[in-house]
């Protein structure tokens, strides 16, 4: 049996082609790829969410959401009708075109990035050979858009909240971007379905050892800031500027910057499962060949939302564990701790690398 | 020489009597003199109270003065303001900082502007409020005073009488704030002023340069409904000052009654009480840490913190039928008996709050996030706590000892052993762990009391319309966030002449100009949490 | 700062920081403390203190204690009650003063317990049933005594 979802790709695939002209087969194909991305992006928000809401809940010794169905599992459907159904309240004085457009820059931005991942064997919409480039680059845009809203709404909270984002945004974009250097390093490869590919074996954390698992708490704590969440979610930090950056946002333009919040929580959980545990693929040890082929019967969709779910719930411990940074602390700790980390650990990985220390 | 003397040789021209405390009433002009001498020559370093007062024929102040070296020990300083239509007085607060804030509010309720004052708005009221509303002659017409339904712009002007070389008084006006400063409201809606608190904050970026409270959105006018109730019916209104603390403030009002009546009060009732004071705080601290947790974006130390006070409001539930508004002490006692479970309950509770004491330090007061952003911030001098009478766990955190339980000791205070909490650093971690210590030397004192309250009566009768005898009377109770005084000015009738309350969160507001400065906006919230201020006492 | 305090900076901050994981890790397995209310609400016992509403009990007979003194209504600092009386032929032929209406403005309460203490005759009491929000605030005007109901006669 076969449980992979490539092989309905297959199928799917094959049935176009065999009754349609190229030109619409590959149409209809694209069509609903991106359609099912967008669905993807807006069920993976609910049940994030859902996620969210429950695991805090624990950790605060509550139950949590309830009410809506068994467990409360409708809850976040409930609230995201009604986010769409709720009145978007014109504020005066804003910049209009730049107030408006800032939303969706920010869920542009990280639907670009989330359509990047590969979410299973062979299951990835887009794959670059700069992947790794193309992933910091485009997830580095929605800095703008929170900029835009900050600035657009006219409203000192918010302008507070952007300046203190555009300050972490770069800060931090530094230090996400040394630590997946150190495994680009080690791989060679800036291709994402390679960087998954070499892992067959052995995932990189374990290849490269004590760097590469350097790199990997610098990636998630750098990756948590970019995130804007708690700790570091200064831009919005409730109890000093209400809600920093999205203050005037209602309805829906507010429920983008939600949605794009708890997906970019996913998005940085795939990228570091991908770059640093082996993305889809199931968990190898060499010399255990019986393990081994156990591990191979689970799907690579469940191995590769296994690890992204177990990183976003490490993540939601430390977001209801510790208190929000002061702006200045936040910029200690990345200058002055994670920034001259990874650049000493970008020193061991390619000593590492040279002399062929790694597995 | 004693005090008397010593003040009588001194104040030459002052009438010094000997009534609950010793009274000193000098005449107007006198009213600088008198109180230049206090202050500097004789000590008087803690402006306790300032309460404005209508006598029928004149307006005027009565003083509540100590000593730091003896903060109990309290010595009145009267005067009147002759004049109804135009009343002057000079100001004090230049010898006591907190005379600001207070001679502010005297103005807004009594009009006596006090000349010198550096800000002379009126303090709770609107600009353009109609009337005093504590002078005996107010017009309570509400068409004076219309609902108003549009909001109205807060001036940057202060207006302030200044003192000219050749003695006459001319009214200058100054900006609090130019129009060039990027001013951001902090409040009165907002997630963490624990209430309508409005401070607007003058930014440099992050940094701010200037802080102006702006008071009063729930000013109720609770002194003067007090002048036309009889004295039970008083006691409701005390818890719904400062609601974290509704023990200890009925306990202050209830024993201010009671030693005017000479009534001689049960052993039981004074252990019943302190106990109750005491699981009191430790509920106000517990929320004071938890909100202060939540301030700087601890969420669940905030849970957890809730989930412990819960514990003692059904404690309180149990035996006083109410959880945050308890009403349980009456004039002659309280108002039912413990119950037997009572004592279990409280034993139960001792040792759990004892663990979870030592988890909310591993999980907050070790995080090196939170010591971090307290370390070192917004810190307030010994001098500066004196000063502005900043007393309860934020003055001794700055070395203002101020227990009025050592000092002034009631109830069953002087039959338990326990530390004044006192340190020296006087920065936001200070005052954060002066309640976290605060919490556990109140568990001490309960442990103490809790197997040996003695049999008895919990409550004595008293008469059916109870008359204090003609005289002024205060007392005073440490509560949860400093010293809390009532002060019940009485003619003998079946009402009080005049209730004053001595706010414990105004002082606290009063100082998060000075010591927040070239902090962070984040620090000013973590300031005001460590301060612990509670708004419906601040505007009574 | 020194290297060796940096260097210990470090140590110290990522052991705080694991110690607070710890901490709500250990909270995550512990049982919720939520009440879960309406579900928990035929078991849930209100302690026999608790001030909710003010109410009149009335035995079998249709009868309270209620004597139309009024003295509940001067003590109610909040003028929540009011007394309304009438005055009724006796049998002895003198005209008595009876309890017409016992009017309590629940929305105007701070449940003091002034009236009850105060009560010669022990005819009021506060219950513990503490659901009593309503949508309309004429709701919250109630009347105490029973339709019909008399004075209990005073057993001989």
């Amino acid at each position: 049996m076969n449980l992979e979802l490539r092989t309905l790709m297959q199928l799917i695939d094959e049935g176009l082609r065999a009754n349609l002209p190229k030109f619409w087969a590959v149409a209809i194909e694209c069509l609903s790829v991106g359609l099912a991305l967008l669905a993807g992006y807006a069920v993976l928000a609910m049940l994030l969410i859902y996620v969210e809401r429950k695991v805090c809940a624990w950790f605060q010794v509550r139950i949590g959401p309830n009410r809506v169905g068994p467990f409360g599992i409708f809850q976040t459907v409930a609230d995201t009708l009604k986010m769409l159904l709720k009145e978007v309240i014109p504020i005066n004085h804003v910049d209009r075109f730049l107030f408006y457009t800032a939303p969706f820059v920010v869920i542009a931005a990280s639907m670009l990035t989330f359509a990047a991942l590969p979410f299973a064997k062979g299951i990835q919409a887009i794959d670059f050979n700069i992947g790794v480039f193309y992933i910091m680059a485009i997830s580095s845009i929605s800095i703008l858009g929170i900029l835009l809203a900050g600035w657009s709404s006219n409203n000192k909270f918010s302008m507070i909240g952007a300046m203190r984002s555009g300050a972490q945004m770069i800060s931090y974009e530094l230090s996400v971007g040394l630590s997946l250097l150190a495994i680009v390093m080690l791989s060679g490869t800036m291709q994402l379905s390679t960087l998954v590919e070499q892992q067959a074996d052995l995932w990189f954390i374990f290849q490269g050892h004590v760097p590469a698992f350097i790199a990997f708490v610098i990636y998630l704590i750098a990756g948590h800031a970019e995130t804007n969440r708690g700790p570091f979610d200064l831009p919005e930090a409730e109890s000093e500027l209400t809600a920093g950056f999205h203050t005037e946002y209602s309805g829906i333009h507010f429920g983008f910057f939600y949605l794009a919040e708890y997906l970019n929580m996913f998005i940085i959980a795939g990228i570091a499962a991908t770059v640093f545990l082996g993305g889809w693929q199931p968990l190898h040890i060499p010399g255990l060949d019986g393990f081994n082929y156990v591990m191979d019967f689970i799907p690579s969709f469940i191995w590769f939302l296994a690890k992204v779910f177990f990183l976003i719930f490490l993540s939601l411990w430390v977001r209801w564990t510790f208190p929000r940074l002061r702006i200045d602390q936040l910029l200690h700790l990345e200058w002055k701790y994670l920034m001259p980390l990874s650049l000493l650990n970008i020193l061991i990985m390619a000593v590492l690398v040279v002399m062929g220390w790694h597995f | 020489m004693d005090l008397q003397e010593k003040i009588a040789s001194l104040l030459p021209s002052a009438t010094i009597e000997q009534a609950q405390y010793l009274t000193i009433s000098v005449a107007k002009n006198d009213l600088r003199k008198a109180a230049e001498t206090l202050r500097h020559q004789l000590g008087f370093d803690i402006l306790w109270s300032l309460t404005g007062m209508d006598w029928g024929t004149a307006l005027g102040v009565v003083y509540h003065l100590a000593s730091s070296a003896k903060p109990g020990e309290i010595v009145v300083l009267k005067t009147q303001a002759e004049d109804r239509e135009n009343p002057m007085l000079h100001t004090v607060c230049d010898l006591w900082a907190t005379a600001e804030l207070n001679e502010r509010e005297v103005y807004a309720m009594f009009g006596i502007r006090f000349i010198n004052n550096p800000d002379m708005r009126k303090l709770l009221l609107n600009e353009n409020w109609v009337g005093f509303p504590l002078r005996k002659d107010y017009n309570a017409d509400p068409e004076l005073n219309p609902l108003n339904l549009h909001s109205d712009e807060v001036s940057d002007l202060r207006p302030k009488l200044v003192e000219q070389a050749d003695g006459t008084v001319k009214e200058e006006w100054d900006e609090i704030f130019t129009n060039k400063e990027y001013i951001v409201n902090i409040g009165p809606q907002h997630p963490a002023t624990h209430g309508v608190l409005h401070f607007r904050v003058s930014l440099d970026g992050e940094a701010i340069k200037k802080v102006d409270p702006h008071l009063g959105y729930i000013h109720r006018g609770i002194e003067r409904m007090c002048e036309s109730l009889t004295y039970p019916q008083m006691l409701h209104l005390t818890d719904r000052l400062d609601y974290l603390s509704a023990h200890m403030n009925r306990h202050a009002i209830c024993m201010c009654v009671e030693n005017a009546l000479q009534l001689e009060i049960p052993e039981r009732v004074k252990y019943i009480r302190t106990l109750m004071d005491e699981l009191t705080r430790i509920a106000s601290h517990l929320l004071a840490w938890s909100c202060m947790c939540m301030d700087m974006g601890g969420l669940t130390a905030f849970i957890y913190g809730m989930r412990d006070r819960e514990k003692i409001l059904s404690i309180f539930d149990d035996t006083c039928g109410g959880r945050l508004i308890t009403n349980y002490n009456i004039i002659g006692g309280v108002m039912a008996d413990i119950k037997p479970g009572f004592q279990k309950q409280v034993k139960e509770f001792i040792p759990y709050m004892r663990k979870m004491l030592k988890e909310h330090n591993a999980i907050y007061t070790g995080n090196v996030i939170a010591k971090n952003r307290m370390t070192g911030i917004g810190h307030m001098s010994r001098e500066l706590s004196i000063n502005q009478v900043v007393s309860g766990p934020s003055g001794r955190a700055s070395g203002f000892s101020s227990d009025m339980r050592k000092h002034r000791p009631y109830g069953a205070y002087d039959k338990v052993k326990f530390n004044e909490i006192m340190r020296t650093e006087g920065d936001t971690f200070a005052r954060y762990s002066a309640r976290l210590e605060e919490i556990s030397a109140s568990l001490d004192i309960i442990e103490q009391l809790i197997d040996n309250i003695p049999e008895g009566q919990s409550l004595v009768k008293t008469k059916a319309v109870i008359r204090l005898p003609e005289g002024e009377y205060m007392e005073w109770v440490e509560a949860a966030r400093g010293a809390f005084g009532v002060y019940i000015c009485s003619k003998g009738e079946k009402t009080p002449y005049r209730v004053k309350f001595r706010s414990t969160g105004m002082p606290l507001v009063a100082v998060v100009d000075e010591i927040s400065r070239d902090e962070k906006i984040a620090d000013l919230i973590a300031i005001g949490g460590s301060l612990d201020y509670v708004v419906p006492d601040i505007d009574r | 700062m020194t290297f060796s305090s940096y260097i210990k900076s470090w140590g110290v901050g990522i052991k705080s920081l694991a110690t607070g994981m710890s901490i709500s890790m250990m909270n995550f397995w512990r049982k919720p403390v939520t009440e879960c209310y309406p579900e928990n609400r035929h078991t849930l016992q209100m302690s026999d203190r608790f001030r909710a509403v003010l109410t009149m009990p009335h035995n079998a007979n249709n009868e309270h204690k209620c004597t139309a003194c009024g003295i509940c209504q001067l003590s109610c600092p909040n003028d929540t009650i009011q007394v309304i009386s009438k005055t009724e032929a006796a049998e002895d032929g003198k005209t008595k003063k009876v309890l017409d209406r016992h009017v309590y403005k629940l929305g105007q309460c701070t449940f003091c317990n002034l009236c009850v203490m105060t009560c010669p005759s022990g005819a009021i009491v506060f219950s513990q049933d503490f659901e009593q929000s309503v949508y309309t605030r004429s709701k919250l005007t109630l009347q105490l005594n029973q339709p019909g109901s008399v004075l209990e006669k005073k057993q001989a």
